[in-house]
């Protein structure tokens, strides 16, 4: 056998071998799964949201923007994410759309099923809602919908809130054209936090969380989460806003059962 | 030179060589592509850098190499490689140097005409060396910036003989085309500290400059000396380390870069080695304006081997004829204080646009002379970004 086959083998087995570290989720039937459900509670002074001046592409973007970090009504968090973490086999992922209700029109759309599938489509100098989620080692697909340049620039957080940032893509996202970007499994071992922003719009500022389930959730505007279909076991339940931090919990899911349970952050 | 000295060189090279065809090796192959050469390996002084920052409510970032849209996002127009760019993006500079060289020097003191006409039948008098410049940088991944520069240069040199006869030659054409990478090393930046960025440069020098041109002189149409070709002849090596940093409205940086003749051209002599450092300081006026001061050091050797074809000496006393024919005439080395001005306009169809001028002026020359001294260097260039 020559040099080259053989050390070709030997590279192929080496990253077989780190592949198969990183384990796949798998999609099954869910026979009497049960569900969590509850709310993410939010005490103290709620901050004012951040106001910028818009000095580039003013036209697209308009004058001012505003940019609220911490979105609670009455007590209750919106944008918290709540992830199941544990769970090795269950449903698909879901398919949904999400809005950002802050301005612009940007939205976070997963096409759902065996993968997460996340497609970010940015428009109106918006990329979507401040928080949600991604899955490493799959190609994101980033769709500039403006008549401007955006630069795409996003990091992995290497703590919960965001303190230290290191960069995992820098690329320019030019008018009405699409790129896909993988967040590979090896960079966010550290931290399974990803901050998404523009290098041409400082107000475009987005968090995503790395899923490796379908179970996950985003606190709605009263608070509320729920996430169902869950098959029995042990598992880790966390609850992560980007300012707020990250809590945990463990919890015993049995089949069928519907599971109360409450976040509580303050500021 | 004794032979530990001159293996302990060959090694120096070796390594150099070794690190340059390695730096652009990863350019070419895009192996590493995602990531600044040292991100995940400086976990010590990020943990140390993150608590800081942390204690004083800032964030900090690491390998953002993107410099915001600000008139001193670039260094001054008369560096080169200064910067790195994202993937995907590029940049196309067209560049126009001019250096004018009037008088000679021998170490640091001036010599005059006839000191020179003492020992040689002709001195130059004076010398413009203007150059186009065409440069390509384009980013190939988050690791690695290509670069390419096509110079087009046109000499000009005046003399004047001891009978008092004026003359003056003139060369033209395309110079030796650069290429090479720029390696992202390690960036990190807070609020308080500013950023920092460090890249290494890899370059080689082609050689696609005439070495065999020729020129009227009183003895009829000859190869001119040296100073007067276009091109090195040479493969050369062209390592660099560049540092830039930047607070609020300052910003500075520092550049190390060698360049390393391999072997001898095919006239049968090399360039001396050149070693240049600069370190420049600018402040931003507004956002669409800034100025820089920079010192630029730049040391040369002489030329090893000689060029049996440029005439050397003349008349039956056998008298040197001028002396940029001497090979052993060529080194030196001089300190130059640069003060330019970077000019960011408003983007036209969504591509980013520079001015950049820079003067320089001597502050210190040492020659192996008798040599023409530098009077002033002059830049002016333009960079459109996508």
């Amino acid at each position: 056998m020559s040099k080259v086959i053989k050390y070709s083998l030997l590279v192929n087995m080496i990253f077989i071998g780190w592949a198969t570290m990183v384990q796949a989720y798998e999609v099954i039937d869910v026979n009497n799964g049960a569900t969590i459900s509850g709310k993410v509670i939010f005490s103290g002074t709620l901050p004012d949201p951040l106001w910028f001046d818009v000095d580039k592409n003013p036209e697209v973007c308009g004058q001012r923007r505003s940019l609220a970090k911490v979105e609670a009504q009455d007590g209750l968090l919106k944008g918290a994410v709540v992830i199941l973490e544990g769970v090795e086999s269950g449903k698909p992922f879901p398919k949904q759309e999400r809005r950002s209700t802050g301005p612009g029109k940007g939205t976070f759309q997963y096409t759902g099923g065996a993968t997460l599938g996340l497609k970010v489509n940015a428009e109106n100098c918006n990329f979507g809602p401040f928080t949600g989620v991604v899955t490493p080692d799959e190609a994101v697909g980033f769709v500039n919908q403006d008549s401007i340049k955006h630069v795409l620039h996003t990091f992995v957080s290497l703590d919960a809130k965001g303190s230290v940032l290191r960069t995992l893509h820098n690329r320019d996202l030019h008018p009405n054209r699409e790129i896909h970007r993988t967040f590979s499994h090896s960079k966010l071992k550290e931290s399974r936090v990803v901050r998404m922003t523009c290098n041409r719009h400082d107000f475009m500022q987005n968090w995503l969380y790395a899923v490796q389930n379908p179970y996950f959730a985003v606190s709605d505007e009263s608070g509320n989460f729920s996430i169902d279909n869950i098959p029995p076991g042990h598992y880790t339940l966390k609850a992560w806003h980007p300012i707020l931090g990250l809590q945990e919990q463990e919890i015993q899911v049995t089949p069928g059962k519907a599971l109360a349970t409450d976040f509580a952050f303050s500021e | 030179m004794d032979d530990g000295k001159k293996t302990l060189l060959v090694g120096i090279r070796n390594m150099v060589l070794g690190l340059v065809v390695g730096s652009l090796a990863i350019g070419g192959s895009g192996v590493v592509s995602d990531a600044a050469l040292l991100d995940g390996v400086m976990g010590g002084f990020e943990k140390s850098m993150g608590e800081r920052a942390q204690a004083k409510g800032e964030q900090l970032v690491i390998g953002d190499f993107y410099p915001a849209e600000r008139a001193d996002s670039h260094g001054p127009i008369g560096a080169m490689g200064d910067h790195t760019h994202n993937e995907g993006e590029f940049m196309f500079t067209y560049k126009y140097m001019r250096m004018f060289m009037d008088g000679n020097r021998d170490g640091t003191k001036r010599r005059s005409k006839s000191d020179v006409l003492r020992d040689f039948a002709v001195t130059p008098t004076e010398m413009t060396t203007q150059m186009h410049m065409f440069n390509f940088m384009y980013g190939l991944n988050q690791t690695v910036t290509l670069t390419a520069m096509i110079p087009y240069v046109l000499k000009s040199m005046d003399h004047e003989t001891r009978t008092g006869v004026k003359f003056t030659t003139k060369t033209s054409g395309f110079g030796d085309i650069r290429l090479g990478s720029l390696v992202r090393l390690y960036a990190f930046e807070t609020p308080s500290i500013g950023s920092h960025r460090f890249h290494f440069n890899a370059g080689v020098s082609l050689p696609t400059g005439d070495i065999k041109a020729t020129g009227a002189t009183p003895l009829g149409v000859t190869r001119l000396p040296y100073p007067m070709q276009l091109g090195s002849g040479t493969v050369d090596l062209m390592p660099g380390l560049t540092y830039a940093g930047g607070l609020n409205d300052v910003s500075w940086g520092v550049q190390a870069i060698g360049t390393i003749r391999l072997g001898d051209n095919n006239q049968g002599y090399a360039l001396g080695d050149e070693y240049e450092v600069s370190a420049y300081g600018a402040y931003q006026w507004a956002k669409w304006v800034s100025n820089s001061v920079r010192l630029k050091w730049k040391d040369w050797d002489n030329i090893e081997g000689r060029d049996s074809n440029i005439t050397r000496r003349v008349g039956g006393m056998n008298t040197p004829l001028v002396p940029t024919a001497q090979s052993d005439l060529r080194g030196g080395e001089r300190l130059d204080i640069l003060l330019g001005a970077n000019i960011l306009f408003p983007e036209f169809m969504e591509l980013e646009n520079h001015l950049g001028v820079e003067v320089g002026l001597p502050l210190y020359q040492d020659l192996n002379g008798p040599q023409l001294e530098s009077d002033y260097s002059f830049f002016v260039g333009w960079q459109i970004i996508n």
